[in-house]
């Protein structure tokens, strides 16, 4: 039988059971936060353009989408997608029941928390195209593929950027 | 004795809805003024006139054409006007109708349409007076929850993502919004440019009722085997494992 360690890292997928509003999406990212243990955290879901992207009105701007900016753990950002999907690696299995607690806190309604390994470790052929040698190995899974340019955020105790083009 | 066409078997309530659609025998649950429906197509302005490809049938001079004395035709078609679409996102989370559903609706019941069936959408083109009045009729029926269901004629992402906090289908473009009061506006066309003004679309089913008239089978909801457990599975799935085995056996020849 093998144990396993209650040391190592742990990755974590919450997918609550609707998608979430940005006031919703920073409650809950704000639980998480509070929770600590946090090594890296994506957030995914559908793109939210800022303009109509083809048809008859492309090029129209979509207000809705604009400037959705939520506040986590004293640091703004804006939003770019719909949140639908909170990918997280905690430090080590402590901080489990406390994040479980975090989203009973801020969802009002249910959520699934699986376990599993959700970030790639080696980088891909995309990675090594866009970045070259990956220093800091944590930016690993992190990145959209399929986005022109990188799209990332990094939610860290010195800054918060996020890059993100025009579309 | 006169034909009675039966569209659909099973007595599920899903079954039942499925038949109700088919035979065009719905309930009307709300009257959405026609201006504002054409305002959502976006394909004239409300009031303006009707473009048109071909001039009236009637100074045309058809051919002698027994086909054409024996079928009426349906007045777009007579007055010459061009081809338009709508295209609908029903959500599978128990939107009332499915993709499939509306394109029986919509082949069985409109004359001089053509529907056409996609994964997570559904398009139904006809002459531009015929398809004005035939998505009135969507829209003003229980065929269409205003907040499962809406009119996408690009970007039509969201029938098979899950619902927004509040219950509505998600769009990227945000062509529909719920209101303070709980009525659903339309505040975009259906290719996503803004309205002039927002169109009360009025209030969202609420979720037992859309499970009540949804066409959808899914497991959380009624499947298609029927009640988990009976002893016999409902004849909806009978007669689909049965017109699978004739299918694959000899190529669906009833004989």
């Amino acid at each position: 039988m093998v144990t396993e360690s209650d040391t190592e890292s742990i990755q974590v997928e919450i997918t609550p059971q609707r998608y979430l509003m940005p006031a919703t999406a920073q409650k809950l990212l704000n639980e998480i936060y509070a929770n600590g243990g946090i090594i890296r955290i994506m957030i995914h879901g559908p793109n939210l353009p800022r303009s109509v992207p083809y048809g008859p009105g492309r090029g129209t701007p979509i207000d809705e989408n604009r400037d959705l900016i939520i506040e986590v753990g004293g640091q703004a950002f804006e939003l770019s997608v719909k949140v639908g999907r909170i990918r997280l690696e905690l430090e080590n299995e402590k901080y489990m029941s406390g994040l479980r607690a975090a989203c009973e806190r801020a969802l009002p309604f249910t959520f699934q928390i699986r376990r599993g390994k959700f970030f790639h470790s080696r980088p891909t052929v995309s990675d090594y195209a866009k970045f070259g040698n990956v220093e800091d190995k944590r930016i690993l899974g992190l990145i959209d593929p399929k986005a022109k340019k990188e799209r990332l955020a990094i939610l860290s105790e010195e800054k918060v950027t996020v890059e993100d083009e025009e579309r | 004795m006169a034909y009675k066409p039966q569209f659909y078997p099973g007595s599920t309530s899903v079954g039942i809805n499925r038949r109700k659609h088919m035979s065009g025998n719905i309930d009307k649950l709300r009257d959405i003024p026609e201006a504002d429906v054409v305002a959502i197509m976006g394909h004239r302005a409300p009031g303006a006139d009707y473009a048109s490809t071909h001039p009236p049938l009637k100074e045309m001079g058809e051919p002698d054409c027994p086909v054409r004395q024996l079928v009426a035709p349906t007045a777009g078609a007579a007055a010459g006007d061009r081809v338009r679409y709508s295209q609908w996102t029903d959500s599978m989370y128990f939107a009332p109708s499915i993709p499939y559903f509306r394109s029986y609706w919509g082949a069985i019941n409109c004359k001089g349409c053509d529907p056409g069936t996609l994964s997570g959408r559904q398009i139904i083109e006809a002459r531009e007076r015929d398809i004005e009045d035939y998505t009135k009729a969507q829209y003003d029926s229980e065929v269409t929850d205003v907040a499962l269901c809406s009119m996408r004629g690009c970007t039509v992402h969201g029938h098979s993502l899950r619902l927004e906090e509040n219950g509505m289908q998600f769009d990227m473009l945000a062509r529909t919004e719920m209101g303070a009061d709980g009525n659903v506006y339309a505040v975009k066309d259906q290719v996503g440019i803004p309205l002039d003004k927002k169109i009360n679309l009025g209030k969202a089913m609420s979720e037992a009722e859309a499970k009540k008239r949804t066409t959808i089978f899914r497991f959380d909801g009624v499947p298609m085997g029927g009640k988990v457990g009976e002893r016999k599975f409902d004849e909806a799935i009978e007669m689909t494992h049965h017109m699978w085995e004739r299918r694959s056996k000899w190529g669906y020849r009833p004989e």
